[in-house]
């Protein structure tokens, strides 16, 4: 356990620096997003009632209020977050390959050490699991700062004011990182978690295997998505619905589980006894 | 201290008869203290397992002693530095003389020769 | 005793390593000889569990290798296994938080030995100065075997003599050292025991000092009959 923690901590601080700057870059964009947005949408109020002379009531209908929505919708709030999810992806893989790269390989002295080999594994998937609930968290903490940027910065008559919880439902796609309750937290987290498990282990059939390994990896990854998919495959299209929702979501939670704990037991049985450094 | 070590011949035994080759020549002397196995080692660039085998042979043939935890010592005897002294001379005269026959020299004509060589080498 | 039987390993379909056996007692320096390519730093690798072998058995004090072994048994490439962005002091920092058997006191006297400076970044010391550190990482540990691979290569001759003087000193003594080498002229009167190795097969395994006592042959002499005959 300790020395799990010692490799957390160690995997931590060699991504620290790239971190930052990552954290840095989303800061950047987002603020200087809000106070380019805001100033765009006033400018053009300006021209329209001040200059084109249009009465307020028809330019707000026109071109609506100015809310976070508006802003989130723009590339100044995409741009990072998409850079961080694409980031933190490529790191999933650049985690263990970075250990074999160069002439000085690391990975000698990694699974030289005196702890099970299994902790690398977990250290690793739990610093990733950290890297991202940190951008999640640092991102919930931008919204209330952005609100009030937003109500510095444009009059209160041009301006929808929104709660975190009504911005983050309003994201599309980007909603599944701010799940509103605890079940769906558990749920997209989790199932996000399985995946980079599933990965790590189909990385270690690569190193384990080399060539013949990205095949091994290949089918590896195909079972355990069909595996995760079964009971919903299976009550679709052979038994044809008959499952309560309740039941497939339960069974669903199973597969997911046989997933993991796959992952986790064939991720030991490659890193113990076949990975190659 | 530095012996260059020839390949062929076991080390501890270089060694051995770099400890004689001092012992004839004076450069150590009776009751005198010698080096711990672990500073012959370092001193001579040999394998500590070595040091230890060549004074192991060397207390066999009565060259050194050691008293309970005290370091060892060269033997006290005299008549001990004397036979190696001999030993060493006889050495090298057989392998001399050895040499010297196969060619068929007889000793009349090698003597004056040795003498004149021994001492320009001497006067060197 | 580290104890290789019968070890057997293909890479694809080319076997690298052909039923292997051969021991290296504690208290000896044991040495690898061979060409490159003959195996020798995958024999390594499979003393250390850093990659598979397909049959035979390889014990360490007489049990496989576990996660224990690593506090017994060490392993010093011939690359330096650090981040080459650490300062040598972060790396020893390293060894101390990971290995009980890290011994602190002799990580800083070797570094004194070796005249090295240890707010230095690995990654801007010299080849000689790198090959140093890496060999203290393996050295401070307090571990019963030390293997080595090729320590002497590819470094300056004041750095060869250095590493040469580590072998005559207490910080080998009473260890068990498996080294490899290529190129045994520098060594040969330090080592216990040779092993040969040709395309994946021990040739002939011999006490170095008996076989001078009783065939009154060098190392290079044995290699010569063993690899030409």
């Amino acid at each position: 356990m300790n020395r799990y923690l010692k490799l957390v901590n160690f995997e931590f601080e060699r991504f620290f620096r790239f971190y930052l700057i990552l954290i840095g870059i989303t800061i950047l964009s987002e603020i200087i997003g809000i106070i380019v947005k805001s100033k765009t949408y006033l400018n053009r109020a300006h021209q329209e009632i001040n200059v084109n002379l249009m009465p307020q009531s028809e330019f707000i209908e026109q071109f609506g209020k100015m809310s976070i929505y508006n802003f989130s919708q723009s590339g100044w709030f995409m741009g990072p977050i998409a850079l961080c999810i694409v980031t933190l992806l490529i790191y999933v893989f650049f985690i263990w390959y970075r250990d074999w790269f160069g002439k000085n390989t690391f990975s000698y002295r990694l699974f030289m050490l005196p702890t099970e080999r299994m902790n690398i594994y977990f250290a690793k998937a739990t610093t990733i699991i950290l890297f991202v609930l940190g951008l999640v968290a640092l991102q919930i903490l931008l919204f209330p700062i952005e609100i009030q940027l937003l109500k510095w910065l444009v009059p209160s008559e041009f301006r929808i004011d929104m709660t975190v919880p009504e911005i983050t439902e309003n994201l599309y796609y980007l909603y599944l990182l701010f799940p509103k309750t605890l079940i769906e937290f558990i749920l997209y987290y989790g199932t996000g978690i399985i995946a980079v498990f599933v990965i790590f282990t189909a990385i270690l059939f690569e190193r384990s295997y080399r060539l013949k390994g990205i095949f091994y990896a290949i089918i590896y990854v195909a079972v355990s998505i069909l595996v995760f998919l079964g009971p919903a495959l299976f009550d679709a299209f052979v038994l044809e619905g008959y499952f309560y929702t309740i039941e497939l979501f339960l069974l669903e939670i199973g597969a997911a589980l046989l997933v993991l704990a796959g992952a986790i037991w064939v991720g030991n049985k490659l890193i113990k006894h076949k990975i190659r450094v | 201290m530095k012996i260059k070590f020839n390949n062929r011949d076991p080390v501890y035994v270089q060694v051995i008869r770099h400890f004689k080759e001092q012992m004839a020549t004076g450069v150590i002397e009776p009751g005198q203290e010698i080096p711990s196995r672990r500073e012959l080692a370092n001193q001579l660039k040999i394998n500590p397992n070595t040091a230890q085998r060549a004074y192991k042979e060397m207390e066999e043939e009565g060259l050194i002693f050691t008293e309970g935890n005290l370091p060892s010592r060269m033997t006290t005897d005299e008549k001990v530095f004397q036979a190696v002294r001999s030993e060493l001379i006889l050495e090298a005269v057989d392998a001399f003389v050895n040499a010297v026959r196969t060619i068929n020299v007889p000793l009349d004509e090698v003597l004056p020769i040795i003498e004149q060589k021994y001492k320009k080498e001497c006067n060197e | 005793m580290i104890e290789l039987k019968n070890v057997t390993k293909k890479f694809g379909k080319k076997q690298v390593l052909k039923g292997v056996s051969f021991t290296a007692e504690k208290g000896k320096i044991t040495c690898l000889i061979g060409i490159n390519g003959v195996g020798k730093t995958t024999i390594m690798k499979a003393i250390m569990a850093l990659t598979p072998i397909d049959s035979g058995e390889i014990l360490i004090n007489g049990e496989t290798l576990n996660k224990g072994s690593y506090e017994k048994v060490t392993f010093i490439p011939d690359a330096i296994t650090m981040l080459p962005s650490m300062k040598i002091s972060e790396a020893f920092t390293f060894m101390a938080d990971f290995y009980n058997s890290w011994n602190m006191e002799r990580a800083k006297e070797l570094l004194n030995f070796f005249n090295l400076n240890e707010t230095d970044r690995i990654s801007e010391l010299s080849k000689g100065n790198t090959a140093k550190v890496n060999l203290i990482l393996g050295l401070a540990l307090d571990v019963d075997y030390i293997l080595m691979d090729e320590p002497f290569s590819g470094i300056d001759i004041f750095s060869r003599e250095q590493i040469a003087d580590v072998f005559t000193s207490h910080l080998i003594e009473d260890r068990g050292v498996i080294i490899t080498t290529h190129e045994i002229n520098d060594i040969e009167h330090l080592i216990d025991k040779a092993v040969l190795l040709d395309n994946g097969v021990i040739l002939k395994e011999f006490d170095t000092e008996e076989i001078r006592e009783t065939e009154g042959k060098s190392v290079v002499d044995v290699m010569r009959e063993v690899y030409r005959g």
